[in-house]
């Protein structure tokens, strides 16, 4: 069981081939994943698909059926190993979804607490409160109960006692889904801020897609206990791997094709059919796939070009069945047979409903995925 | 051996070496112990009876055969299958009686303008909170034929003949308890009447229902599985019920099920064999009730309460509402205040003729009971009292903490074992006192607690555990797990988690459960008639051995002090738990 788990001896946190069953589920289904000291790591995928079940194996709050997970040079967790580290010491803080906030406490309290536990001095204690609500931004709320501050300071307040303590790793569980969007977009930047700021070890659990790509140096997606793919933001955004993460983040025009040519570098060639008009679109082509395979043309809206004029040979022609004004752009639906293709144009083409456009794509932005 | 399999060898011992330090937590130590307590405490006394009404005492009560000789005798015996049939009677009107007074003065108090609402419904709990056996004995002194004090008024103000009721009779028990258990219908079906959304009604209106309709066909079907749980619970629990047929039907002639399982406990007519085969049919009855309550019935009253704080409905009742305050006013009188007044009348008499005497009033029944430092003193009184708070005080304190400790496993814990706990705190609520008391009392007779206060408490907590455990589970449920969590994730133990952040926040929850508790056991009769001896009498036996040989107003004088405690503590209640807790 344990040799062919690869150790990753430079990462910081560490998650090998986690297992984790309810029932007969598996909800966490042999998943690994490592990341550097500091780093900010995002869990992002829908409900149900296991990465609140990550972060929770993590912290400790409940057992695994198989896998190994280390911080540092401690070992957290492995059952072949026969180890499991109680939750309370494996030194971790951790932001909850509804910030649990302890009601019979003051701010300061709640705030103290991980200090308390830790048995530092009373006086390093205060001082360390007082720098950790000034950096929160809760001063003036040290001495009010927990249950009289608005959602946003209590916010905060948790995020200041997860913190305080200085520890090993921090846990966010979706800890910005009870806020209103405005609070929440606010919070986003504040969060990453002060994790900034700190510089502690971060795995973000949500099921945000903007979230993730505002605040996370990396971002897992995951999907039925399984990792979709891995990246930067922006890798993630520009180059999703296969549908379901075309899907997942941002919004995509997704359709059947068939890969005509492919190079080996990464360019080629894939044909998509309506109607009997066939067309081969020159994109680039995903990793996993070749030429036959049957693949998805990923194409964001805001990279498909609309014009009056065209060639219909190798231009998908279409109709213009809406297009909605919305100020600095157009948002545009174009019928083709079946399909409709989800168009950004620019204000000033002037598409209206009922014309006949010809959609052009630039390669460079044109994905064949896995489907 | 070689070096190779020496090394795994080790290997393979330090992994088991780390599995069971990661097994052996603070958490796992403690559930396992508590799930071992309550396993033995419920278990071990029902299976003791079950297999000892299967042994049957010869007839020189010297040796015992194996059989089912006991089931046969219940029903060949001269009083059994008659104390059957009585039971069975009692528990159906007393059933009939208390759901018609709980749901109506509930739809009166949630759903009419009846004037003075808010104020009369405490006051509608009160019979709840107290003693029935005192009810009985009250109520025993107020309609006797030729002693009662409503007959002689009746007699002297009206010049009537005769008497105009008697209660020592198999009504008189429905009576007495049918009154006495109506807060318990009332209780189940009050909250549901009161969240109720009124858009459901306001739908019917609006199909063309008339108000009539309305109720008949959208408000009582949705309270039905609240009425339906109250019921079955006043069934069972008069099944279960000792004090009011003890003292009202069966010297005259109606005895039941538990008077009948009492007199093969004790005395010299004693059987425990018997009287085990006998507990077995009556908890087999009440078990199986609870279960379809618990099973069917409770499931789906959750289905009537939406959860938000609505204001519901309340219908104008136009003049009639003076009725409905009348007949509200009418259930205080006969469940609280007629009782009450009564008990004041004759324990201040020396001797209870029936008539109010001004001249003979007199103290000497309270010295003689409370003041156990006189020579006069009753024992069996003085004894009851100090006993009784010994077994309150100590009974809720650790029954409480023990339902803490069940409520957190059940609720926060996900371990094996926590289904088997959930269902093991379910059983004893099915077995009635007496039931339950009778098993505990064949186990540990042989041992040194019996004849100590320990086995009385052992058997309280055993029994009651479980309204504890209720109590403080609802809260629990109500309180976020991330709360615990994020106190393990500061870096402190389960223990300090209970400590500082479990128990502080469960505070409310845990001290309504414990004055609860605590007058629970203040009055607990059923369970102490059997397992007391002399020197471990509790209030309730006090009062027991006052009326059985003594006369009546030492006994009121007696059924007074535990009267007045109850009522301190069922205000302590109120001004704890406020008044949700109570109609939840």
């Amino acid at each position: 069981m344990t040799n062919h788990i690869e150790t990753d001896s430079g990462a910081y946190l560490e998650v090998q081939n986690l297992v984790k069953y309810f029932g007969n589920d598996r909800a966490v289904d042999d998943i690994s994943f490592s990341i550097p000291k500091g780093a900010f790591l995002t869990l992002l995928g829908p409900s149900g698909c296991g990465k609140t079940t990550t972060l929770m194996s993590i912290a400790g709050l409940h057992s695994i059926d198989a896998g190994r997970i280390r911080v540092g040079d401690v070992v957290y967790t492995s059952p072949a190993e026969g180890l499991f580290l109680p939750p309370e010491q494996r030194d971790i803080g951790m932001v909850f979804q509804s910030y649990a906030i302890w009601p019979h406490m003051t701010v300061a309290q709640n705030v103290a607490y991980p200090l308390e536990i830790r048995k530092v001095d009373r006086s390093e204690i205060d001082d360390r409160v007082a720098s950790v609500l000034k950096l929160v931004g809760l001063t003036a709320e040290a001495d009010k109960l927990a249950t009289n501050l608005s959602g946003g300071q209590q916010q905060r307040a948790s995020l200041a006692r997860a913190i305080v303590a200085q520890p090993r790793l921090l846990l966010f569980d979706e800890p910005l889904s009870n806020l209103d969007l405005k609070l929440r977009e606010q919070m986003r930047v504040e969060l990453k801020r002060i994790q900034n700021e700190v510089g502690i070890t971060s795995i973000y659990v949500t099921h945000d897609q903007s979230e993730a790509l505002v605040m996370s140096d990396e971002i897992i997606v995951m999907s039925k206990g399984k990792i979709e793919q891995r990246g930067g933001p922006l890798e993630i955004y520009s180059r999703p791997v296969n549908e379901y993460v075309s899907n997942f983040i941002g919004v995509a025009n997704l359709l059947k094709a068939k890969v005509a040519e492919a190079n080996g570098g990464g360019q080629g060639v894939v044909e998509v059919t309506r109607d009997g008009q066939k067309i081969a679109v020159p994109c680039q082509i995903g990793p996993g796939i070749g030429a036959g395979d049957d693949a998805v043309l990923s194409v964001r809206p805001e990279n498909v070009h609309a014009e009056r004029e065209g060639d219909s040979s190798t231009d998908i022609e279409g109709e213009v069945t809406h297009a909605i004004f919305l100020g600095n752009h157009v948002d545009c639906r174009v019928k083709w047979g079946d399909f409709e293709w989800k168009v950004i144009s620019h204000p000033r083409a002037r598409l209206k409903a009922g014309e006949k456009v010809f959609l052009k794509f630039d390669p460079e932005h044109t994905l064949a995925v896995q489907p | 051996m070689t070096t190779e399999t020496y090394a795994s060898n080790a290997v393979e011992r330090s992994r088991l070496n780390n599995r069971l330090r990661s097994m052996v937590t603070q958490e796992n130590l403690i559930t396992l112990i508590v799930a071992l307590i309550v396993a033995g405490a419920v278990i071990v006394p029902l299976v003791v009876l079950f297999v000892s009404s299967f042994k049957v005492l010869d007839p020189l009560g010297w040796d015992t055969t194996w059989g089912f000789g006991n089931y046969v005798t219940m029903f060949t015996d001269r009083i059994i299958p008659k104390a059957f049939v009585n039971t069975l009677i009692i528990s159906s009107g007393s059933t009939v009686l208390a759901t018609f007074l709980g749901v109506s003065l509930a739809w009166i108090n949630a759903r009419t303008n009846c004037p003075g609402r808010d104020y009369l419904e405490p006051y509608n709990l009160i019979p709840f909170f107290l003693s029935p056996f005192v009810g009985a004995i009250a109520w025993h002194n107020l309609g006797e034929p030729q002693t009662g004090l409503l007959n002689n008024l009746a007699r002297d103000l009206f010049g009537i003949e005769g008497a105009i009721i008697n209660i020592d009779n198999i009504w008189g028990v429905i009576w007495v308890t049918g009154i006495f258990f109506a807060p318990l219908v009332y209780l189940f079906v009050v909250g549901s009447l009161r969240r109720m959304d009124p858009s459901l009604e306001d739908s019917a209106r609006t199909t063309g229902a008339g108000l009539f309709r309305t109720t008949m066909t959208v408000t009582l079907p949705l309270v039905m599985p609240g009425i339906l749980s109250g019921a079955i619970i006043v069934f069972v629990t008069s099944a279960g019920e000792f004090g009011v047929p003890f003292k009202l039907s069966a010297p005259y002639g109606w005895e039941t099920l538990t008077t009948q399982i009492f007199s093969k406990a004790v005395g010299d007519d004693a059987n425990y064999y018997l009287g085990a085969a006998m507990s077995m049919a009556l908890g087999i009855i009440t078990v199986f009730l609870i279960w379809v309550q618990q099973r069917y019935i409770a499931p789906r009253s959750f289905t009537t309460v939406t959860g938000k704080g609505f204001r519901p409905n309340v219908l104008d009742l136009g003049p009639w509402k003076w009725l409905a305050f009348g007949y509200n006013i009418f259930f205080i009188m006969v469940a609280v205040v007629l009782p009450i007044v009564c008990l004041i009348i004759v324990s201040l008499h020396p001797v209870w003729t029936g008539k109010i005497v001004l001249a003979d009033i007199t103290t000497v029944n309270y010295v003689k009971t409370l003041f156990w430092w006189r020579p006069e003193a009753i024992s069996a009184a003085t004894n009851g009292i100090i006993n009784s708070l010994y077994l309150s005080f100590g009974g809720a304190s650790i029954a409480m903490a023990l339902a803490l400790v069940i409520s957190y496993m059940i609720h926060r814990t996900k371990g094996f074992g926590v289904r088997m706990l959930d269902f093991l705190s379910m059983v004893p609520i099915g077995f009635p006192g007496i039931v339950l008391a009778m098993g505990v009392l064949i186990t540990y007779i042989q041992t040194p607690i019996y004849a100590t206060l320990w086995i009385l408490m052992l058997a309280y907590i055993t029994r009651f555990f479980p309204y504890g455990q209720r109590n403080i589970s609802s809260i629990m449920l109500a309180i976020s797990e991330e709360l615990d969590q994020s106190s393990r994730m500061a870096g402190a133990s389960w223990f300090t988690t209970l400590r500082r952040i479990t128990i502080p926040l469960l505070k409310p929850g845990l001290f309504a459960g414990w004055i609860l508790l605590f007058i629970i056991f203040l009055r607990e009769l059923s369970i102490s008639i059997i397992l007391f001896t002399t020197g471990t009498e509790t209030l309730s036996v006090g009062v027991y051995y006052l009326t059985n040989f003594e006369n009546e107003p030492l006994t009121a004088a007696l059924s007074m002090a535990q009267t007045v405690m109850l009522l301190i503590a069922i205000y302590a209640f109120r001004r704890l738990a406020g008044r949700e807790a109570l109609t939840a």
